[in-house]
């Protein structure tokens, strides 16, 4: 957990990953675009578990469902529950080392994704198999990255 | 306490996705949010202009003479069939209230760029950067140079969604140009093919028909091209035919699109598969 925060960054992350969101990935590849806002709520949540948590995280997610014109509240609803996974297990997840914390945010993003693929289909969205999960591996791959990154920046600002 | 919240949360979470999914109550709240998400779209759209124009940069000047001869040769060809088509269109006007109906006007539109996909791979949507602000609605057709691309489904201040007429819960009443069959034409959830359904292995349909937009459901205007057919199996013991087409418009393509306004515009509440479900009902 980092002593201090900057906000101008967490703005900022959060804003590029929204443009992230929706543009600079090839569309052949589009299953495998990493959850970019997913990944930056697992990260705040994390790091300042005191400033950002479930509500941060659900208003987020509703910035997302407009982007991605899925109803309103699908996205919004996983985001808060990756915010509340990382709240309860926080305070185990700072003694993980870097894989074992890989594995999490796949597992997190992962449950995220799923919550947003089953209700996808309750409100008639066509099936396709597991390939809804890609993005939760693809995100834990750009973890240590991302973290080492925002961590970096962090210290320098805070 | 953020149990607490999440219980909180989910449950609002839960009362929103009822109420847009299954209510559709709440296109406005979508179309403020979408018009303040506006700068994300533009940051998005960024790197793409930022490429065009740095591309620009480097064209020579001989590149640019010789384009510019061959669009004034191309202009010159089309404003000589522009003109044909006014006398016909005239013409055919004058016909038309010697048999007493009524005149047909012709379309107005306006021009967007593509400024966004959707990022769901599933989904076949694009963004154009033409919103309410320039008068455009729920439910408009979209076109490109080559034909019909899809509606508009969405509309915020400043951009607008399209569905394409590849995603799969879109479809499209047609009829084929040379003998006036009329069908309907599905996306299949493929950007290069669409399905024409429910033509009877009797009808007289041929590969490389072109078929148009008919008008019938009320959403599109007519004659537009939509498709060609590109392959039909007919297979013993089935009623129907199975017709693979190919879109005639670039649908993963374009980059500049036309929104057309037609000039009678009727009032209709504005539903997004009005035209699938309306179709699907009335077989």
């Amino acid at each position: 957990m980092l002593s201090v925060i900057s906000y101008p960054l967490f703005a900022l992350s959060v804003i590029l990953s929204l443009v992230l969101s929706i543009s600079l990935f090839p569309v052949d590849w589009f299953e495998y675009r990493p959850e970019w806002l997913g990944l930056m709520v697992f990260y705040w949540t994390f790091r300042a578990p005191a400033q950002f948590g479930v509500i941060m995280a659900w208003c987020l997610g509703l910035l997302l469902d407009i982007l991605e014109s899925t109803p309103l509240g699908v996205n919004a609803m996983g985001m808060a529950l990756i915010a509340f996974l990382v709240l309860t297990i926080h305070q185990r997840l700072r003694m993980y080392p870097l894989p074992q914390l890989c594995l999490m945010v796949f597992l997190l993003l992962g449950i995220n994704q799923m919550l947003v693929h089953f209700v996808k289909q309750l409100v008639g969205a066509e099936s396709s198999g597991f390939s809804y999960l890609w993005p939760a591996l693809t995100s834990a791959l750009l973890w240590p990255v991302i973290s080492s990154l925002l961590d970096h920046i962090n210290r320098k600002l805070g | 306490m953020p149990g607490f919240r999440l219980f909180l949360v989910i449950l609002v979470s839960a009362a929103l996705i009822a109420a847009d999914a299954r209510f559709e109550k709440l296109t406005l709240v979508r179309s403020t949010l979408a018009t303040g998400l506006a700068p994300v779209y533009w940051l998005g759209n960024a790197p793409s202009r930022f490429g065009d124009w740095f591309g620009g940069l480097f064209i020579s000047r001989d590149d640019l003479q010789r384009e510019n001869e061959e669009l004034k040769t191309r202009m010159l060809i089309l404003e000589r069939r522009a003109l044909k088509y006014a006398a016909l269109a005239s013409e055919n006007n004058e016909l038309r209230r010697l048999l007493n109906s009524a005149e047909v006007l012709d379309d107005r539109v306006i021009v967007g760029e593509v400024v966004g996909i959707s990022p769901d791979p599933y989904s076949h949507e694009i963004v154009i950067n033409k919103g309410e602000g320039d008068g455009v609605t729920v439910g408009q057709a979209v076109l490109d140079a080559e034909g019909l691309m899809g509606q508009v489904v969405q509309a915020s201040q400043f951009t607008s969604r399209v569905l394409l007429v590849s995603d799969s819960s879109h479809a499209v009443p047609v009829e084929v140009i040379r003998n006036g069959l009329r069908a309907i034409l599905l996306g299949s959830g493929e950007a290069d093919e669409l399905d024409l359904v429910y033509v009877p292995d009797t009808a007289d349909i041929r590969e490389g028909d072109i078929l148009v937009s008919s008008g019938l459901g009320g959403r599109f205007p007519r004659g537009y091209p939509v498709a060609e057919v590109s392959e039909i199996t007919k297979e013993s013991g089935e009623p129907f035919v199975t017709i693979r087409t190919t879109p005639k418009a670039q649908l993963n393509q374009s980059r500049m699109v036309l929104v057309v306004f037609q000039p009678e515009t009727r009032e209709e509440e504005p539903v997004p598969e009005t035209s699938a479900s309306d179709e699907e009902e009335a077989r």
